[in-house]
């Protein structure tokens, strides 16, 4: 793999409104990462960050349309042992901890004892877009792709849960799976969820798009938790325990934090010392064609394609700029029968008419109001989480 | 204690690991890394747990940067690096992929 240029150009910003000492200003993630010549199991070539655990991007081009394959969804593990074989034979849900009555489940049983139920929604890593962020925020430094829409089929947690009764004075719920430290004492990678958070739409999904889930993307069972950021969808599910009162995890208490303040924002100098967990997704949408290695020629019906989503408030409109963004025009919305924590699909034509560069700008609003700042004007937090900033692809026409 | 010998680490054969039938091996990339004074301890004590990719793909960072993620390594996920070894593994982190900067 060739190294990679991290040193990103760093905005300028004039006058008062600097922050601190630092003149770096968060800009676009990075673009143009090679795909790798090895594919990974059930994977096309992705962009490849790390072999194990293993750490895939989806390349640009799959933001083109609202499902995203399976065999380019992106990959993030955080334990170096995964299973390579789930023998179906043995596998068990375990249901323990404050409940009537401990219980297991084999993924027949998951199939066939509950009401099967189908929720579309957006698997998106919290550290996507990383890159963007300058000074360099910790962590793998992700570009737009660790994210992905699927279809996906299971049995309500509640259901499951209810099965083996629900203890009066149960309130989290933790989550474990299948993957293992290299050594005994390493945490486990557990999360927990609060049980007022439980609602229908959480599910222990076992397929994905109409096939079961790929390895890497946690078969034979994972969590699904609509609208909040992946670090919770723990893949590979093997256990779910009640308990009364939160467990201190390394996972919930130290990564995946930003600080609590309301910009949830921070300087590397004046670090916030409150932080709070991710949570829910902010609104975003991705140019999926062109691509920054596009050409196309001068006055040729050029159509924009990309998807946008949110937390599952809705998406009301995307905006589309082709003057650097002095105007913006409505894209065409797909018509959202995938419902509201899914990709919505989006397209827009024009003619480029002018020689040369031409970039593409997309901003997606909720039915809330919010909407995708550009990338300068969002400040910085330690962890790199939550960019959202206004997609740019810029071509060229020839 | 070790779970699996380093020495497996070391070669370049795929880490497969962990369990029992075929289906799935998860490929080997050899990523280029830097190498240097002290690449030896990064070697033992890196591999164990995450490729080379890990590391070369966080960016360039200070020197407290670099620090802080060998101490989380020993504090948060238990990794049995001295604190000799955390200096050296620091030093090297901080000489082939830092930023100039203490902090």
């Amino acid at each position: 793999m060739q190294r990679r240029d991290f040193f990103k150009k760093s905005l300028v910003i004039a006058g008062a409104g600097a922050i601190g000492s630092s003149l770096e200003a968060t800009s676009q993630p990075i673009r143009g990462q090679k795909i790798s010549q090895v594919a990974f199991p059930q994977k096309r070539p992705m962009i490849t960050y790390s072999d194990r655990p293993p750490l895939l991007e989806s390349p640009r081009n799959v933001f083109a349309q609202a499902i995203t394959p399976n065999d380019q969804f992106f990959v993030r593990w955080h334990m170096p042992e995964i299973p390579t074989h789930v023998d179906l034979k043995e596998y068990r849900l375990k249901v323990n901890g404050e409940v009537e009555k401990e219980l297991s489940f084999t993924l027949d049983e998951l199939k066939n004892e509950f009401e099967p139920v189908e929720v579309t929604a957006v698997l998106q890593c919290g550290g996507n877009g990383r890159s963007a962020y300058s000074p360099i925020a910790g962590g793998i430094q992700w570009g737009n792709g660790a994210v992905g829409n699927a279809k996906w089929k299971g049995a309500r947690l509640r259901d499951v849960l209810e099965r083996a009764g629900i203890k009066k004075d149960a309130a989290w719920i933790g989550f474990n799976g299948l993957d293992n430290a290299a050594y005994y004492e390493t945490p486990n990678f557990v999360r927990e969820m609060h049980i007022d958070e439980l609602d229908d739409h959480v599910i222990v999904a076992y397929e994905m798009n109409g096939e079961e889930l790929p390895y890497l993307n946690g078969y034979p069972v994972r969590l699904v938790i609509p609208g909040y950021y992946s670090d919770s969808w723990v893949k590979m599910l093997s256990n779910l325990t009640l308990t009364t009162s939160y467990q201190k995890l390394f996972f919930m208490d130290v990564a995946y934090r930003i600080p609590d303040n309301e910009c949830e924002c921070e300087t590397p100098g004046d670090k916030h010392g409150e932080t709070k967990p991710i949570t829910t997704m902010n609104v975003k949408s991705m140019i999926g064609y062109p691509t920054n290695e596009t050409k196309v020629y001068l006055n040729s019906h050029l159509t924009v394609r990309g998807v946008a989503f949110d937390q599952g408030k809705g998406i009301r409109e995307v905006l589309v700029s082709t003057d650097n963004g002095k105007s913006w025009e409505q894209a065409i919305l797909d018509d959202g029968k995938n419902g509201r924590y899914s990709f919505r699909e989006f397209r827009y034509t024009f003619n480029p008419g002018k020689y040369g560069k031409q970039t593409i700008m997309t901003k997606a609003i909720n039915k809330a109001g919010e909407e995708q700042p550009l990338a300068e004007e969002i400040q910085w937090n330690h962890g790199g989480y939550k960019y959202n900033g206004i997609d740019t692809v810029t071509i060229e026409v020839v | 204690m070790y779970k699996y010998i380093l020495a497996m680490a070391l070669t370049l054969l795929p880490l497969s690991a962990v369990e029992v039938k075929e289906d799935i091996q998860v490929p080997y990339i050899p990523y280029e890394i830097k190498m240097g004074e002290h690449f030896d301890a990064v070697q033992a004590h890196c591999l164990t747990c995450h490729s080379f990719g890990y590391i070369i793909n966080q960016g360039p960072q200070s020197k407290a940067f670099w620090a802080g993620k060998v101490k989380k390594m020993v504090v948060a996920f238990k990794a049995p690096i001295s604190d000799e070894d955390s200096a050296l593994v620091t030093e090297y982190l901080f000489k082939h992929y830092g930023n100039g900067k203490e902090k």
